[in-house]
């Protein structure tokens, strides 16, 4: 049987949660309802937002004004922060941020639309079998994959220890001001909040309050996993820290994508070759979103 | 009643279900295209490109979307020529569709030592000469905006293929492309492949830095299709006809309606490439529109469309 595919989903909610941030839920019947059933945390899919109706001219924000009529050609890759089968459906949950025209339209999708969407993509998160502790680290909107990621490892590794940090701008900018750390608490996550300005949680960068974390708890490096997804700079940081101290790290990169499924070649991720100087390139969409982040040469410039 | 109508085509001798192809490097080697789409409902299949040697690729950003487009600056990056020949080619070998290879390299040389390692593969039915890709800093399209190293670079090839199909990819960013399509069909080009991206290129006004890493690349899609229909005319008219070489044309055909403007403007066949990123089976459904087509018009042999514009 197939494992990805090409669907039809039916929006049952599309609604801003924060000031950055909203939350599609989509439902799949049918092969897509068993194909997204099985969706991975950190696998992604791609939406067909080319039909999509602009908002009205008030509601866009200033910095999207200028390019908002832009016609929209290809899909957008998204990442999912839950799946949830039940019966014969799955419900796939995307949080998303309005950043180019194509989100800007996508905040209007209604109860009840019809998206086309091809997916489940990509690798997805492994599993902390062999762990007692697992760090999950999110900036901005790397929140969604992370949120699943804590709940996957919840069901399958009952006994590994979740430890949660979510760095964001400014308290506006995080991504759960409303549902999400409800559902990482209940969940029995322990969870840090980091913001650059201090309005809420630590102020100072998520990757700090992760290293003074890892000092605290000097639990034997063989024993704990890292996983990220953020900014390029946020990765590369946990990339340097995980090193440092002899940790395995997962990073979820972020490349823009024409197809999704590995054929355009566009979303190359620089890779080391076995460690060496060497260097190829990966497929962002195929070969990943999910690396070690041992073999990634981080841009400098992000 | 959609079955009973026959779109078969004779391209440069081959017999081919229909004249759906899809276009170099946007389909890989078969294997991640085929999760979406029955292969087997094409009708030819053109690889991505294959270089002597592996070939490393462009950095990132190597694609960007533009209105009704996008541009890309991959660079040719492929697992080479062995790699091919091991991995990919007993994949290929399964599927109905005729298989072209799409040859690239950095001097004659190459191009004639990786068609002549192909030539004898039962399962490719050609080759498609890549003498225009915009990307790269050697070869590509440096030999493809020359009628002179056309011509060269044709024989050579022709020579190596023997038997199979040679079909040359232009590219539109030249003055008078017809004099390069008549060039490469002098040359021994059993077929015109048109057309490869046009050259072009996005800007970040925050940074008033290109927004490609490779500062250029090569415009695809929508955008491009009312220029590449109207080349596809003109060298229909000017030279393929004379010569009677089948074209095989494209650039932005996204629907079957698309596809038959090109049929109609003088293409034997047609490429699908940019579309298959969006909806990876509309190749597959622009074959059933052209059978719609065909039976609405009836439309006996979907060759007698070729270049059956009305002026």
């Amino acid at each position: 049987m197939k494992n990805k595919g090409m669907f039809s989903a039916i929006v049952s909610a599309n609604e801003k949660n924060s000031e950055q941030f909203y939350k599609l839920e989509l439902v799949f019947d049918g092969d897509g309802a068993q194909q997204f059933a099985r969706a991975r945390a950190g696998q992604f899919a791609e939406l067909d937002l080319a039909n999509c109706k602009l908002p009205q001219a008030e509601n866009i924000p200033d910095d999207l004004k200028d390019s908002a009529n832009r016609k929209i050609l290809l899909r957008r890759p998204f990442s999912f922060s839950d799946v949830k089968a039940a019966g014969d459906k799955t419900n796939v949950e995307i949080l998303y941020c309005a950043v180019g025209p194509a989100t800007l339209r996508m905040t209007t999708l209604a109860k009840g639309d019809c998206v086309s969407v091809l997916g489940p993509l990509g690798n997805g998160f492994s599993l902390p079998d062999d762990k007692s502790k697992a760090v999950l680290v999110a900036g901005g909107s790397g929140a969604g994959p992370i949120m699943h990621l804590a709940k996957q490892i919840k069901a399958d590794s009952p006994n590994v220890e979740i430890n949660v940090f979510v760095g964001a701008a400014t308290r506006e900018k995080l991504p759960f001001e409303n549902c999400w750390f409800d559902k990482l608490t209940t969940g029995g996550a322990k969870t840090t909040v980091a913001t650059d300005d201090g309005s809420a949680g630590n102020k100072g960068f998520v990757t700090d309050c992760v290293l003074n974390w890892l000092n605290e708890n000097k639990s034997a490096a063989s024993e704990t996993i890292i996983y990220g997804c953020g900014p390029e700079a946020m990765l590369k940081v946990l990339a340097e820290i995980a090193a440092e101290k002899g940790i395995d790290c997962e990073v979820s990169m972020e490349r823009v994508m024409a197809c999704g499924f590995g054929v355009c070649q566009g979303c190359a991720v620089e890779c080391k070759i076995n460690g060496s100087d060497k260097t190829i390139y990966k497929m962002c969409c195929k070969d990943g979103p999910v690396f070690n982040a041992k073999e990634i040469v981080f841009k400098t410039k992000v | 009643m959609k079955n009973e109508i026959d779109i078969s085509i004779d391209f440069a001798g081959v017999e081919l279900a229909n004249p759906v192809f899809t276009a170099s490097g946007t389909c890989g080697y078969a294997d991640e295209l085929s999760d979406f789409v029955n292969l087997d409902s094409l009708g030819g299949f053109i690889t991505k490109s294959i270089t002597q040697n592996p070939r490393k690729g462009n950095p990132a950003p190597r694609i960007v979307e533009t209105d009704s487009g996008m541009l890309n600056a991959i660079g040719l990056a492929n697992i080479g020529l062995e790699k091919f020949i091991e991995e990919k080619l007993p994949t290929l070998e399964k599927f109905s569709a005729a298989v072209f290879v799409n040859l690239a390299g950095k001097s004659i040389d190459e191009y004639v030592d990786v068609a002549k390692r192909l030539a004898n593969e039962k399962s490719l039915a050609g080759f498609e000469l890549n003498i225009s890709c915009p990307n790269v800093a050697e070869g590509g399209i440096h030999f493809g905006t020359d009628p002179v190293q056309v011509a060269k670079i044709t024989a050579a090839v022709k020579k190596a293929v023997g038997e199979k199909i040679l079909m040359v990819k232009l590219s539109p960013s030249v003055t008078d492309i017809s004099q390069i399509a008549k060039a490469a069909i002098e040359a021994g080009a059993d077929a015109i492949s048109m057309l490869n991206t046009f050259t072009a290129m996005a800007i970040d006004i925050e940074t008033r830095k290109p927004i490609l890493a490779n500062k250029t690349g090569g415009l695809s899609g929508p955008a491009i299709k009312p220029i590449a229909l109207y080349m596809v005319n003109k060298v229909y008219n000017e030279v393929a006809k004379k010569y009677k070489i089948p074209i095989l044309g494209g650039g932005g055909i996204r629907s079957a309606k698309d596809a038959i403007e090109f049929i109609i403007a003088g293409a034997t066949a047609v490429s699908v490439g940019t579309a298959s990123f969006i909806e990876p089976n509309c190749t597959a459904k622009i074959v059933d529109g052209i059978k719609n087509y065909c039976s609405r018009k009836k439309v006996k042999s979907i060759t007698e469309l070729t270049g059956s514009l009305e002026v």
